[in-house]
Parts: structure tokens; sequence; C-alpha cells
């Protein structure tokens, strides 16, 4: 726990705070989908960034995070935003074909995961290379496997 | 039609990917919630440019929304946060599978819960074979390339 340089295999705190953070997606689908029953797609995801920056700006005052380098981030850096406005307007059209939730969830899992391995591979936007080993592999087999019986199974 | 479907939604999981490791690159020099206050500020300028060319704020029934409902933003700025320290750390690809791992494992206590129709033996075989897979993942030995 004390040992300061990244580890390499997944840490038991990151491996926990990956998968509450999967949780966390959860309520914020729950919370942003209720949000869309009340007014346009575009009003739900209005709403929670237009929120967010207001509650991360009183996190940065209360917290005051330092900063770890003192050189500027290139400006692409700051584009992750963008990005995410897009996906969102994806995924509401993609909901909107004959793919439904289902197919739409599928899908993207899957460009997630091979998009993932990719920009890994590469060590892509000056983050750290990594090679997937056979037991990343047989996991990644597993959980997908299990994720899609969920999401064509699991619901009635 | 039905190709375009397809690539839009296969488009959608690698903009997550992209995002994440955008923020992930910002908080390397900022920190993770800073990165997290970027992504947030950067989206609803651009959401906000989009209503005002297309609309669709307008109508919205504010008054009749369930307070809880106004916390996805909030839950959001931890969940950019969390991602961004995540990726430097275990990867993108690491990241996304826990990620979907929590997220499918949470969906199915949350239809339970709330009493959603399901397979139950669908339900288990699925949280099972992720739980299997969390399980070999955590074992040791990530073999990289400098």
């Amino acid at each position: 726990m004390s040992d300061p340089t990244p580890d390499l295999s997944p840490h038991p705190l990151s491996f926990l705070a990956a998968f509450g953070a999967g949780g966390l997606l959860s309520l914020m689908v729950l919370f942003n989908g209720t949000l869309a029953n009340y007014g346009s797609l575009l009003f739900s995801s209005w709403v929670p960034h237009t929120t967010g920056t207001f509650a991360a700006m009183v996190a940065l005052m209360l917290l005051r995070p330092g900063r770890r380098l003192k050189v500027r981030a290139p400006l692409w850096a700051y584009s992750g935003g963008l990005s995410g406005a897009v996906t969102v307007m994806a995924t509401s059209y993609a909901l909107n074909t004959p793919l439904a939730l289902s197919g739409t969830l599928a899908i993207g899992l899957a460009g997630q995961m091979i998009f993932g391995l990719i920009a890994d591979a590469r060590g892509m936007f000056g983050l750290r290379q990594r090679m997937p080993s056979v037991r990343d592999f047989a996991a990644l087999l597993l959980i997908v496997a299990g994720s899609l019986i969920l999401i064509f199974l699991g619901r009635g | 039609m039905m190709l375009i479907a397809v690539v839009t939604a296969f488009a959608a999981g690698v903009l997550v990917i992209l995002s994440r490791q955008v923020n992930g690159r910002l908080s390397l020099n900022t920190s993770a919630l800073e990165s997290s206050f970027w992504n947030h500020i950067v989206g609803a300028l651009v959401l906000t440019a989009a209503a005002l060319v297309f609309g669709g704020l307008r109508d919205a029934q504010v008054t009749q929304v369930p307070w809880w409902a106004w916390l996805g933003g909030t839950g959001g700025v931890v969940f950019i946060a969390a991602s961004s320290w995540l990726v430097t750390r275990i990867g993108a690809a690491q990241t996304a599978l826990l990620i979907i791992a929590g997220q499918m494992v949470s969906g199915v206590v949350l239809d339970v819960i709330m009493g959603a129709p399901g397979s139950p033996l669908a339900r288990i075989v699925g949280v099972a074979l992720i739980l299997t897979g969390m399980w070999v993942s955590r074992a040791p030995k990530t073999r990289i390339r400098p």
C-alpha cells in the first residue's frame, strides 16, 4: 500500500475504485435517464454537465489539489469533454435505431474493449504503453460474456 | 441504414475510451479533479452551443423533476475524476473492463431492488461470469512492454 510507484497489476484499491465507479455509473444512468422523462435528451445531458461544472468548482476550492507538474498540458488534453458530449449524441442516435438499448450497449462495449486494447498497446495520448497478458484476455472474455448475457437475456 | 447505426454505436464506445485517455493525460499535468472540471465545463459549453442552435431546453418540465435526479452531475464529477485516476494507473482496457463489470453487477442489484422483470437464471450466470473474470484478472502478473 505504501509503495508510491504506480502498480502494474490491478492494485486492490484501483480494483475496488473501478468497480465502485461502475456502480456510480449505474446510478448516473438512472438519474440522467429520469431527467430525460421531463425534457429532451439534450436536457438530460446539459443538466449533469452544468451542475457538474459547479460541483467540480466547489470541490476544487475545498480540496485544492496541487498540480502534478508546473508545465501546462497540451491544448488537446483539455478536449476530453468534447468527445464526452459527442458520445451522448451518438448514443441517443443509436438508441433510436433498431439496435435499441441492448444492441447499442453491446456494440458500445465492443468499441470500448477493442479501442481500449489498441490505446494500451500503442500507449496512445501520452499514457503508458502496456501489452495485455493471456490472463487479461481470459478476464476480458469472461466479463464480456457475462455482460452480453445480462444485456440480452437478463431483462424481462 | 443499419450499418450507420452499428458504426455510430461502435463509435460511441471508442469515444468513451478517447475521452478517458485525454482526461487521463490532462490529469498527469494537473490533478484528477481538475481534469474532471475541464471535462464538465467543455461539455457544458458544447451542449449549451448545441441547445442554442437546435433548441431543446425550453420545454423541459423543470419543476416536476424529482430532487435526486439533479445529482447525476455531481456523481459525474467523481466518476470522471476516478476514471482519469484509474486510466493512468491500470490502463484503458482494465479501466473499461472493471467499470463495465461494476456497472453490470450494480445494474442487476438495482433491477432486483426496483423489482424490474428479468430472468433470474440469466442474472445469476451473467454475474457469476463477471465475478469469475474479475477474480482471474485480480491474480498478479500484468506483463508490460517498456
